[in-house]
């Protein structure tokens, strides 16, 4: 590929970097001066970022503004980045959340100046993992993203603060060592296969999407889709490694919480999106079994352990391992409506519970308690911030007309569809466990709202508490803008996926050489959602079960 | 089209309430707070009948338009693309049809009566706005699940309701027993939804297969009615019964929880916590029959499968048996209702699983009269009383409100079956029904027997109620010593013998020492809600006094719809013929009753009178309400019997075991729920801190203490992120060298 030098994407990946530098010109005294700059900072990156939605387009499924400089090229390492319809709402919510949680960091009152420098750091590494299409960037962005946030657990965070920071770090840290290993294994297999020794993922899935890649290889495929899936697995995070997440939430200062729930966790989840199903097609059918049962044994355990908190934030935290489940199971249906309804459902789930964590975090900055027995009868006094969480707490139950709905509806029936078609070895008991995720749901939030919230005032705190002042309910506002537009027109944010998403899911289930190609710019999907390359259809879509050799055959004979 | 231009204005019919929630919502505060109270209340309780008024008259226009039409009396309209994929489209659209416009009618109907009763009930509520944000709510969300064209529109509408629901009964959040009451609505309503979601699931499946098979994946509109509908053959001939019959049992499970049938009945006896007006509304008119609504709904489907049918029948007739038997035990005058309303919805259900969905959708109207008429009557009657809801402190009460007395008085003929007022003709078509279902014989005979067993309970429990309100000799309030209410310190055993017997009675009746019946947690509430107000208690100075015509004109209305609403169903205007063009209703018409009544439009009263008379079944039914009410009178017409309500008597016992639900109630909210739910809670807590996080833990010390003995000077991070590495190093070569063994490479 021809260089293309540097592009809107670096402009904006480069913003908060560019702010973090002034930043430290200002005095460290200087607390309001730092936070509006920040503000400022992170809101220019986000109205930059409404620029490139604005440019980008949904009818295709190719990586759209792609940027490429050589940098390392004979180590395979290049400056490459671009974005596709998966990573376009992640790169916005990134921004959305990042402007936001900064706004909220108002709050902040000790040693502000190295807060908000990694507040910047954090976004640009966050939008450098959403956008990095060499694996070695990519690595470098999800490993760099670890420490602004271990960071502020560590320094900002409550009283456990060491032992979540350094769990969460290395957690996360050691099982993408395994990744990276499993990266230095691909761009060896991809020079075996075509000579070129390269992290470009693009040329990778070519290789995979023809059939070479994995043309004798054993039981590599299967190794290297565990190496891969097995950081992000921990990242989202799943049963049973999802232990690192209640600690860090708690412990985590509340700017933390939203971006950590709303941005971090979904690394995981695009990564098996981006990276697992396109590279190890037959590794993930052959697996998908086993994820989707860890997926619904998230889903139950996480609600049922929420059930039992009694912190708040602890409590959220569970809950995002019960959803986090609702959206790899959907993913892992590798249906087609499975595939969306989990991809939506990651965008909403950044609302919802990035949401719930700064109505939280308001709390807090009133109470500086998280215990529920320290509350009750909070409705009474608050009666907006109330109604507000009301609303949210709802959002997060899945109620239809808001945004919690339209995703896990799609991610449920996605795997019920697998299961009743018989696809990759699921049983038909799987769905009907799963759906039991949404009867929880409403237990542990409901529960949750009424300790909160309900009842006479018990703790004369509670009776001294002033209700949100104007700039907050707008903070929170913003949200609520999403609850609804994501809930009550989810088609927004559906058209821009839905071609990424039905290529992701034809390069994973179709046989090899009728997958579609990155770099192949002759394949598209039309409006059907067939794949065809210059008008000659290469495999109908499936929505529901999956294209097997004999139907192309079929295909072939009828002359199609 | 020109129909299709005058159909649009179904939007307003759903915008105008939606349009009150917002005002209430978002202006309610700032009105009450600029304005004053009273003028206030006045302006915001006329914004919220206003909207629902208007609706109901949009929406009589609209049916007047819909009978004029010919052939297929269907209209859809979209209003925009919901949720668009390739693989599932589901569109904003209404259905406009006789099914879904009865349904508008009853809930803007009655939702029209009971707001303009709520402005009254409610005016001393500080919270006035607040209640009608929700009521308002409701409607729109109540509107929303019966006009949608599809499954996924029905269950926005279907949670919406239920989130109302949930709200209006916790509305009184400060006793913190209400809010338990609105979470166990709200999760037990979950459990059916649970069903629902995976009904809607398998349909989209047969669906998904009928357009494998030819009708092709352009327009995926898989859970839009006119879509199912059309496909109805498709799914027959594509899967074996056992699949539609799965589907059909799922659907029906969401139906048994938002409609209260057994086993999931649980929640709503709690739900009396709420403002009368909404146990009216919500609990008794219309959000409760969505069930009823979606089995006529979803009939074509129904049809297709007996087994499914059968299981509606038996569930609807255990349900009003044990509703019903429940009933006889209970001394909240709320309570007494919603045990009612319980029965009679499992009446419904016989009716719809024996085929004759017709039938239950007229039942649900009828009752949405009568059941409408007797909860504002007893909201009425509990404002008369000082929101005292105990009837054993009640008595005589003709004497001093007549309207209400009278209109109740109608409403209690009109649910036990006397002669031609509106529920006995919806009773018995339920059993001429069950007599006429052959599918499957002994299940027919069942529901026959067992519908004509709980008519007698029916009349006799609701006798008994009113006797022990309006008749029955004493003034019972008038006992009760002025002074008794500055005691509760000293019923403390009588507050743990009430919480022995677990929390089903919301708020627990406290015996007073003199030996009456008001419950305290009741009366604290009221003085809680209203502190300003001049307050006084119900005791023996108190003069029960007649409710405002906001209150009494419902009451009014609906009483003449109690009256006349049966008869003019099926002599007036047919509703059988009506619904045929939207509810499967032919199947059963060879048993000749139903047709017989559509045909006899041009019948004399005469001939209509010497029908009945020849006909057994009205014997049969004349009888059971002669029994029920027979034996009413005898018990209870004398004043309080003396082992009702005190603590001694033969058949206390058992009417004490009816009263606290059979046990079943304890069992599931107690036992299995809080008992076992919280011990599965807590060991998948021990589970995820000592196992799942406790390896991780023991590896994190395991590698630190490796760490330590390469290097003692590294900090945390680094020295465990060494170790893992090598660690993590260490398990590659082992990939590696398997992989070499298991034969791989090139």
């Amino acid at each position: 590929m021809e260089p293309t030098g540097f592009g809107m994407i670096s402009a904006i990946l480069a913003l908060p970097i560019i702010g973090a530098l002034l930043l430290l010109f200002l005095p460290p005294d200087n607390s309001k001066g730092i936070k509006w700059l920040t503000t400022i900072v992170t809101g220019v990156t986000f109205v930059a970022s409404l620029a490139l939605l604005k440019q980008f387009s949904s009818d295709t499924f190719h990586f759209q503004m792609v940027e490429f400089v050589p940098w390392m090229s004979s180590l395979g390492i290049d400056y490459k980045v671009g974005i596709d319809g998966i990573s376009i709402w992640l790169f916005m919510l990134t921004t959305l959340l990042t402007f936001l949680s900064s706004i909220f960091s108002f709050y902040v009152g000790k040693r502000e100046k190295p807060y908000f420098l990694m507040i910047l750091l954090l976004e640009t590494a966050m939008l450098g993992v959403f956008t990095s299409l060499n694996l070695i960037v990519f690595y470098s962005f999800f490993e760099v993203s670890l420490i602004p946030m271990a960071i502020m657990i560590y320094i900002w965070g409550g009283k456990n603060r060491n032992y979540a920071a350094v769990k969460f770090f290395i957690y996360t840290f050691a099982a993408s060592i395994f990744m990276l290993l499993g990266m230095i294994v691909m761009a060896k297999q991809h020079q075996q296969v075509t000579g070129v020794f390269t992290f470009d993922l693009i040329a990778w899935q070519s290789a995979v999407a023809s059939g070479s890649f994995w043309q004798n290889t054993g039981n590599l495929q299967m190794i290297l889709f565990w190496s891969f899936a097995l950081a992000f697995i921990v990242k989202c995070p799943m049963f049973p490694f999802h232990t690192w997440l209640p600690d860090a939430h708690t412990e985590a200062p509340t700017a933390g919480s939203i971006i950590l729930a709303g941005v971090l966790l979904k690394m995981g989840t695009y990564g098996l999106l981006r990276f697992c199903l396109p590279l190890f097609p037959e590794a993930v059918q052959a697996n998908t079994n086993i994820i989707m049962i860890l997926a619904v044994i998230g889903i139950v355990y996480g609600a049922i352990v929420a059930a039992m908190q009694d912190d708040v934030k602890k409590l959220v935290a569970y809950s995002s391992v019960a959803h986090m489940g609702f959206v790899v199971y959907g993913i892992f249906s590798l249906n087609h409506v499975g595939i969306m309804g989990g991809a939506y459902q990651q965008l909403n789930h950044g609302i919802s519970t990035g949401a719930l964590f700064l109505l939280i975090g308001l709390l807090y900055e009133r109470t500086h308690t998280r215990a529920f027995s320290d509350m009750g009868g909070l409705k009474k006094q608050m009666p907006n911030f109330a109604a507000l969480f009301l609303i949210v707490m709802l959002s997060s139950v899945g109620l239809p007309g808001l945004n919690g709905f339209p995703g896990e509806f799609m991610a449920m029936l996605g795997g019920f569809a697998s299961a009743f078609n018989g696809s990759f070895g699921l049983g038909l008991w799987l769905p009907f466990i799963a759906g039991t995720g949404v009867i929880f749901a409403a237990v542990y939030l409901l529960w949750m709202f009424q300790k909160v919230f309900y009842g006479p005032v018990t703790n004369p705190m509670i009776g001294r508490l002033k209700d949100l002042k104007k700039w907050e309910i707008a903070l929170v506002g913003v949200f609520l803008i999403f609850v609804f537009w994501g809930g009550l027109y989810p088609n927004t944010f559906l058209k821009p996926m839905e071609k990424s998403v039905n290529a992701v899911r034809q390069m994973t289930l179709n046989p090899a050489g009728r997958r579609p190609a990155w770099d192949d710019q002759s394949y598209e999907i039309d409006e059907a959602g067939d794949l065809v390359q210059q008008e000659r259809l290469v495999s109908p879509a499936n929505f529901y079960s999956v294209t097997t050799q004999d139907d192309l055959m079929r295909m072939d004979q009828e002359g199609l | 089209m020109e129909g299709e231009l005058t159909f649009r204005m179904i939007w307003w019919v759903l915008l105008l309430p939606l349009f009150g929630f917002l005002v209430q919502s978002l202006l309610g505060k700032i009105v009450m707070d600029s304005l004053g109270k009273r003028i206030g209340r006045i302006v915001m309780g006329g914004l919220a009948v206003a909207p629902v008024a208007m609706a109901f008259v949009i929406a009589l226009g609209l049916t007047k338009q819909l009978a004029g039409m010919h052939g297929d009396q269907t209209v859809i309209l979209t209003l925009f693309e919901w949720i668009t994929t390739k693989s599932l489209s589901i569109p904003f659209e209404f259905r406009v049809d006789t099914l879904s416009m009865t349904m508008v009618l009853i809930i803007t109907g009655i939702g029209s009566l009971i707001h303009l009763y709520a402005t009254a009930y409610m005016a001393e509520d500080k919270d006035y706005t607040r209640f009608f944000t929700y009521l308002n709510l409701f409607v729109a969300a109540m509107l929303i699940l019966v006009l949608g064209n599809n499954l996924a529109l029905l269950f926005i509408g279907w949670e919406g309701v239920g989130v109302c629901s949930y709200l209006l009964i916790g509305f009184w959040y400060h006793d913190v027993e209400n809010s338990k009451a609105a979470n166990k609505a709200f999760i037990v309503n979950r459990i059916g939804d649970y069903g629902l979601t995976l009904g809607m699931f398998l349909i989209v499946m047969m669906m998904a297969a009928v357009a494998g098979n030819g009708m092709g994946f352009e327009d995926p509109r898989w859970l839009s009615y006119d879509v199912i509908f059309a496909n109805i053959e498709g799914i027959k001939n594509a899967f074996p019964p056992a699949i539609i019959t799965l589907t059909c049992i799922l659907l029906f499970v969401g139906a048994m929880g938002k409609s209260a049938q057994f086993p999931l009945y649980l929640w709503l006896p709690d739900a009396m916590a709420g403002p009368t007006p909404v146990s009216a509304l919500i609990h008794a008119a219309t959000m409760v029959t969505s069930g009823v609504f979606l089995l006529n709904r979803m009939s074509w489907l129904f049809e297709l499968s007996p087994v499914a049918g059968m299981v509606v029948t038996l569930t609807g007739v255990i349900t009003a048996a044990v509703g019903a038997i429940i009933a006889f035990g209970q001394t909240d005058i709320k309570k007494v209702l919603a045990f009612s309303t319980v029965s009679q919805l499992g009446y419904m259900f016989v009716a719809c699983g024996v085929g004759a969905y017709w039938v239950g959708l007229f039942h649900v109207t009828t009752h949405a009269f009568f059941k409408a008429l007797l909860f504002l009557g007893s909201g009425a009657v509990i404002y008369a009383m000082q929101h005292n809801q105990d009837m054993r402190n009640y008595g005589n009460l003709t004497k001093y409100i007549k309207i209400t007395s009278a209109t109740m008085i109608i409403g209690w003929l009109a649910i036990a079956g006397f002669p031609f007022l509106s529920g006995f003709f919806s009773k018995e078509e339920i059993l001429h029904a069950a007599q006429a279902y052959h599918v499957e014989p002994w299940v027919g005979q069942v529901a026959f027997w067992g519908a004509l067993a709980v008519a007698v309970m029916t009349a006799a429990y609701m006798t008994r109620m009113t006797m022990m309100t309006f008749f029955s000799g004493g003034e019972r309030w008038k006992l009760i010593p002025a002074h008794a209410h500055g005691h509760d310190h000293h019923h403390g055993d009588h507050h743990d013998h009430d919480l022995a017997h677990g929390h089903d009675h919301g708020h627990g009746d406290h015996e007073d020492e003199h030996g009456f019946f008001y419950s305290d947690a009741e009366m604290a509430e009221i003085a809680a809600r209203t502190p300003h107000e001049h307050h006084h208690d119900l005791d023996e100075t108190h003069t029960p006094k007649e409710v405002p015509w906001m209150m009494w004109v419902p009451l009014a209305v609906l009483a003449l719809a109690s009256i006349f609403g049966g008869a003019g169903l099926v002599y007036w205007t047919s509703l059988e013929g009506w619904l045929s063009s939207s509810v499967v209703v032919a199947h059963h018409e060879e048993a000749g009753h139903g047709a017989e009544h559509a045909t006899e439009h041009a019948a004399t009263l005469g001939s209509i009178l010497t029908e009945f008379f020849q006909n057994p079944l009205f014997w049969m039914s004349l009888t059971a309400f002669a029994v029920g009410v027979g034996y009413g009178v005898w018990r209870y017409g004398k004043g309080l019997p003396e082992n009702d309500g005190m603590d001694t008597g033969k058949w206390n016992p058992l009417r004490t075991w009816a009263g606290r639900q059979l046990g079943y109630d304890e069992l599931m909210s107690d036992g299995v729920a809080l008992k076992f739910g919280g011990m599965v809670g807590r060991v998948f807590s021990w589970l995820d801190k000592t196992i799942v996080d406790g390896i991780v833990n023991n590896v994190g010390a395991l590698a630190q203490r490796i760490g330590d003995l390469f290097s003692k000077t590294q900090t945390g991070f680094v020295r465990g992120y060494t170790v893992l590495m090598q660690l993590g190093v260490a398990a590659v070569v082992i990939a590696i060298l398997y992989k070499a063994l298991m034969g791989g490479g090139q």
